[in-house]
């Protein structure tokens, strides 16, 4: 596969169908909520402009939500994590910086520093994802609660899909 | 001026993810409103499609359970029938009976595709406006009240349980037909909840809570629950109710929606005392 965008695609249509057809029918307890989708938007290049990666994250929340009556939710937790996408990134950026040939993934970057950039994407996604879904202030504990365990089972199961999907490149 | 120029950059950004924020969240609000177009949502013919194979594979896991649940039902209503009653006294005459008229009819269908654990909670049916369903219609299971329907497509609907922040259904005591509105406030799948109930009424934890009736969706009588739990908090009027709901979410296989024949009649009727006033 030498056109990284057929694998972008191929990716897309993957997890699209993953989240929609077996992650979201789990319905173990009210605590249990894992999203893989936004690994999609986090395994961008690093100098994918913001427009394009809102754009996309538009299209994958949207089909998102055509398999999980969301109206938009996913849509809008989406959008959120490709806006603050390059913010994350300086955030976490390592001394001397990006270099370009390499992806935001597990056998790129090593698992510490994915760590750190998958746990801090999703927590923000989860978080307005859950807030906006209960949009009430009195149950915050519940809300909190609610996003760690997400958090927890949706980097699990990323952490699986890039060991999965993604051989490490020959040298 | 390259000041400017990154500024405005920033700027662009931020504006475009506002407006997309906006409009994302315009969908989200009015998805959950009953009387309005819906964009995405599994009722779409493509969706639908992958729903109904997703169920055609994984409906084999499941088929002893719902197979039960449809025993005990079938036992239940054979209990009612004219046969299994003892005859006490001599003939039974049956008359064609004129004082009766039929006012609600049952669809019955099956969930393709159910959640249980968000905080608002859809069923897909495998049955639309082909076969009679019409957006607002109530659905119950076996085991009592399910939910509303608020989207129909050609061949599939969707259904808002009794698990949705923006449900209210009318239910009463089936004791002394004290009535409120039953919701859920996400907290727990088993327990509903009834807010602003007077602390003169008679009630125990135990008491059985069914539909009111006379809301042109649920005939009345249908199970919604048992009190499981009296909230009472010092210094309110009003005390709340958790009510154990008779219907377990996770295990939905097959509902009937309920058709009312008389409602055209009793909208029009209360239009016009509306109209008056």
């Amino acid at each position: 596969m030498s056109n990284p965008w057929i694998k972008y695609t191929l990716f897309f249509i993957f997890l699209v169908f993953f989240q929609g057809l077996v992650v979201q029918n789990v319905n173990l307890s009210l605590y249990f909520n894992p999203m893989v989708y936004p690994l999609l938007i986090m395994i961008l290049p690093f100098e994918f402009g913001v427009l394009a990666t809102m754009a996309i994250a538009l299209v994958l929340g949207l089909s998102v939500d055509a398999f999980s009556n969301g109206f938009g939710l996913h849509a809008s937790a989406t959008l959120l994590i490709a806006y603050m996408r390059p913010t994350i990134l300086r955030i976490i950026r390592p001394r001397d910086g990006y270099n370009n040939l390499l992806t935001p993934t597990i056998y790129d970057m090593g698992p510490i520093w994915f760590m750190s950039y998958a746990s801090l994407t999703l927590v923000i996604h989860h978080f307005w994802y859950f807030a906006i879904e209960m949009f009430r202030l009195d149950h915050f504990f519940f809300l909190l609660s609610k996003t760690i365990s997400s958090v927890v089972f949706s980097l699990l199961l990323i952490f699986l899909i890039q060991y999965i999907f993604y051989r490490a490149p020959k040298k | 001026m390259r000041r400017l120029f990154q500024f405005l950059k920033r700027f662009r950004d931020f504006l475009v993810f506002t407006i997309l924020q906006v409009f994302v969240l315009t969908l989200f609000i009015n998805g959950k409103n009953y009387h309005s177009t819906k964009m995405t949502n599994t009722s779409s013919v493509l969706i639908g499609w992958f729903m109904e194979k997703k169920y055609e594979i994984s409906k084999h896991l499941y088929l002893a359970e719902a197979n039960k649940q449809l025993m005990e039902e079938n036992a239940r209503l054979r209990g009612l029938l004219p046969s299994s009653y003892f005859q006490l006294q001599g003939n039974t005459y049956s008359v064609n009976d004129t004082l009766m008229k039929q006012q609600f009819e049952y669809i019955p269908a099956t969930v393709i595709n159910s959640t249980s654990n968000k905080a608002n909670n859809y069923f897909t049916l495998n049955r639309g406006s082909s076969n009679g369903i019409e957006i607002g219609m109530g659905v119950i299971s076996s085991e009592g009240l399910v939910g509303i329907v608020i989207d129909v497509s050609t061949n599939y609907a969707i259904v808002m349980t009794m698990l949705s922040n923006d449900i209210k259904v009318n239910v009463k005591l089936k004791e002394n037909n004290e009535y409120w509105l039953l919701n859920w406030d996400g907290r727990d799948k088993e327990i509903g909840q009834i807010e602003q109930v007077k602390r003169d009424v008679p009630l125990e934890i135990g008491d059985n809570v069914v539909t009111r009736g006379g809301d042109k969706q649920f005939p009345e009588g249908i199970a919604a629950g048992t009190i499981s739990e009296i909230v009472s908090t010092d210094g309110e009027q009003t005390i709340s109710l958790n009510i154990k709901l008779a219907v377990n979410f996770n295990a939905v296989y097959h509902v009937y929606v309920i058709k009312n024949l008389l409602k055209n009649e009793q909208i029009q009727l209360e239009e016009r005392i509306l109209e008056n006033e």
